[in-house]
């Protein structure tokens, strides 16, 4: 697990704890816990929220620890400015990395799947939660891993569908340089994350 | 102490480095994104270094009336941002965008390591420009060392700097974004040691938009070429090298902005020899 702290963020939100599972076998399960969590009633559904109050993403549509914190960031400060189109601001990064508006399509194309087995955990909170890679493998069962191992899960046919970057010139110029090609779709993915409050 | 706090980007200002003040906006350098701390558990991770971005913050401008200068500020940012985004796509080489914060009117941009055609080709920096400079930089920009040296660190001539530099504006104009404030200041190359390897790269897009239009992209070259002639001597072939490599990479669009171009001088002319 990877904690960034931003000083100039309210402290509720100034903390970014990041973490990659592969391999991970109970996806199906956290995706039901996260679905029972929203609906039970009472102190049980705080606990449960609390259990699987994370950002459960596709490791497969990130390009690079980059492209995961610009959405992270922008999250925030939708957050902050109290102008969030999500529930929350673990949600909130859902939508931020998705191209399009609707937040259904955000969840079920970047959030956790029945079948995922790559899983980037976020958890945004205040400085002093200090227990948080606990609490987020009591939930993940599967490796603990450095997110340097991105690079090799990134799925980067489905990353150009879904953000329609399929004969963009950009990308047409640079066809024949894989790495190049690479280099270019995380820029222009990262930068539309980067701008997604203000592309419309 | 009023009982407003300040936002959280204003508070990232105050901690950013200042680079420059014009009219309009304010160029700050930060680290956007701290660096991680690792816990034990997971394997280290190697992380590469964090990498700077600059905030081009659009400050209230007090001869505005505040709900006007509100809305503007927010279109600007987002036409900044737009500009870019359709820059991107369509392979022009450009900053990529790495924050948004309209309502406070601050983009932030990726760093470009590098330095301005204006300084390569010895215009020095611009008068209000440059306020710091990159300690981890090389040389100084105090004491110039001879136009071509300035070059030699990035392994190209100035012939190939002027082709280079046509072939992005043209890759711009089939784009049909028009640029809009073209001058040797705000385009930069980019260091052979970076990431993405040498590349001219065209930045400030605060006046830029869409158009189809021959005159709007003759309109654009003749503001660069203007740009040349005030702000480094012997400009004239420095330019032809411009549309030389612009005419071969605009094919048979060429024609039609050269003729305007033509128009759009003479009209110039006009202008100043009334005025
Ligand atoms: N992405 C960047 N990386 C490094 N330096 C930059 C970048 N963008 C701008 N600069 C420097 O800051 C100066 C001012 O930025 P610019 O976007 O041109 O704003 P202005 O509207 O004030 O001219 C530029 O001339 C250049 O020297
Ligand atoms: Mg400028």
């Amino acid at each position: 697990m990877q904690s960034f702290h931003y000083p100039h963020l309210p402290s509720e939100y100034a903390t970014v704890h990041v973490a990659l599972y592969t391999n991970v076998t109970n996806s199906a399960e956290i995706r039901g816990r996260i679905v029972r969590a929203a609906q039970l009633e009472g102190p049980d559904g705080e606990t449960e929220r609390e259990a699987v109050n994370f950002a459960f993403l596709d490791a497969r549509l990130i390009c690079s620890p980059l492209h995961l914190q610009t959405a992270v960031y922008q999250a925030i400060l939708a957050q902050v400015q109290g102008s969030i189109r999500t529930k929350t601001v673990h949600s909130e990064i859902l939508w931020a990395l998705n191209p399009t508006n609707n937040i259904t399509e955000a969840i079920r194309r970047y959030g956790v799947a029945d079948t995922t087995t790559a899983l980037i955990v976020v958890r945004i909170c205040s400085p002093e939660l200090n227990d948080v890679e606990k609490r987020m493998s009591a939930v993940v069962s599967g490796t603990l891993s450095s997110l340097d191992a991105l690079v090799d899960i990134t799925d980067w046919a489905s990353v150009k569908k879904y953000c329609k970057l399929n004969g963009e010139p950009a990308l047409k110029a640079v066809a024949k340089d894989p790495a190049k090609e690479r280099l270019l779709v995380e820029e222009i993915v990262t930068s539309s994350v980067a701008m997604k409050s203000v592309m419309a | 102490m009023t009982g407003q706090t300040k936002s959280p980007s204003l508070k990232l200002l105050d901690t950013a480095e200042k680079v420059s003040q014009g009219a309009e906006a304010k160029i700050y350098r930060v680290q956007l994104h701290p660096t991680p701390v690792c816990s034990s558990s997971a394997a280290a991770e190697s992380g590469e270094v964090a990498e700077k971005v600059l905030l081009k913050y659009r400050f209230r401008k007090q001869y505005r009336h505040p709900s006007l200068d509100a809305s503007l500020t927010k279109s600007r940012v987002a036409g900044e941002a737009r500009a870019l985004i359709r820059c991107l796509r369509s392979g022009v080489n450009v900053p990529g965008i790495r924050m948004v914060d309209a309502p406070e009117g601050i983009l932030g941009i990726e760093w470009i390591d590098g330095k301005s055609v204006r300084f390569l080709l010895g215009g020095g920096a611009e008068g209000e420009e440059e306020i710091v400079e990159d300690a981890t930089d090389e040389p100084e920009e105090g004491d110039l060392p001879p136009e071509e040296d300035q070059l030699q660190e990035y392994g190209i001539s100035q012939d190939a700097l002027m082709g280079m530099i046509g072939t992005e504006i043209a890759k711009m104009h089939q784009a049909d974004i028009i640029h809009g404030d073209l001058t040797t200041s705000n385009m930069m190359l980019r260091h052979p040691s970076s990431r993405k390897g040498l590349q001219l790269v065209l930045i400030d897009f605060g006046l830029a938009y869409t158009s189809t239009l021959v005159e709007d992209k003759a309109v654009d070259l003749y503001v660069l070429e203007r740009a040349f002639s005030s702000t480094h001597p012997q400009s004239e072939p420095l330019f032809a090298g411009v549309l030389k490599a612009y005419e071969t990479r605009m094919g048979k669009d060429w024609a039609a902005i050269s003729r305007r171009l033509d128009d759009v001088r003479l009209r110039g002319r006009k202008r100043s020899m009334v005025g």
